[in-house]
């Protein structure tokens, strides 16, 4: 349990190191670093697909993506401001106090749902259980395919 | 729901207040981007927390899953969109976006 809650903070940290560094380089790799303690969080949850899912694709694929944008637009780095970065500490600091203080009896209020039994294995939670937002789920990745190809198709800006 | 469970809703709150400070002031179109990258991470360990203190980590790994499935192509048209504002605009500031003239 030590473990997994230094692991926690180490999730924490690097997000808001992602959040905060000025070099959005480095923001991408704390957010790809972030995304890999998760999945090894995952993993110490007994949820080993979720992990797997987790560190090959966000902290692969959308740290890439990440990367081939920030090299595609070079000048972009000088637009922070500045007192975003010096108030954060302050807010965070507060907001964790108020979270370790009141959050358990605001969460205790609602009331909890009853839970299902356990099934099969992962392939039949993913394949039977769900049919309907598989459906939903094609529709997005097509949405998002084709959203791609209308945003970089060639000769489409003709006032330029 | 056990004492475990409020350990990592704490620590969702914490990554969640992350995100959403970076989405009300930060102005750089790859940071904002940055911070819905952050909440999702929030909202993936609370379903898996869930899961798990509700002893059914099977159906909270299908949610994530689908949810990581959901996120890649939301980044990708997000970056897509990114590069195409900054060819316009030469620039990544959210402000800028503001002054376009239809």
């Amino acid at each position: 349990m030590v473990l997994q809650i230094l692991l926690l903070c180490g999730l924490v940290l690097f997000s808001v190191l992602a959040i905060l560094v000025k070099d959005l380089l480095k923001a991408a790799i704390s957010l790809a670093v972030a995304s890999l303690l998760l999945g090894i969080i995952f993993f110490r949850m007994n949820a080993p697909y979720a992990g797997v899912f987790e560190i090959s694709v966000v902290a692969g694929l959308i740290t890439v993506l990440f990367m081939l944008t920030i090299a595609l637009t070079k000048s972009g780095d000088a637009v922070e401001s500045k007192t975003a970065s010096f108030a954060f500490p302050a807010f965070f600091v507060v907001f964790i106090t108020i979270d370790a203080l009141i959050m358990k009896k605001l969460i205790q209020r609602v009331p909890a749902l009853p839970g299902s039994e356990e099934p099969g294995t992962i392939g039949q939670v993913l394949w039977n259980a769900r049919t309907l937002d598989l459906v939903g789920q094609i529709a997005i990745i097509f949405a998002g395919v084709f959203a791609v190809l209308a945003l970089f198709r060639k000769g489409g800006n003709k006032d330029e | 729901m056990n004492s475990t469970w409020f350990l990592y809703m704490f620590f969702v709150a914490a990554l969640l207040f992350t995100g959403i400070y970076c989405l009300l002031t930060m102005r750089n179109l790859i940071k904002l981007s940055i911070g819905i990258g952050v909440i999702g991470k929030a909202v993936s360990l609370a379903l898996i927390a869930t899961g798990l203190a509700k002893k059914n980590v099977l159906a909270a790994q299908g949610l994530v899953i689908t949810y990581i499935v959901v996120e890649v192509s939301l980044v990708a048209v997000a970056l897509a969109l990114i590069i195409n504002v900054y060819r316009k605009t030469k620039s990544l500031d959210v402000r800028q976006l503001a002054k376009l003239k239809g």
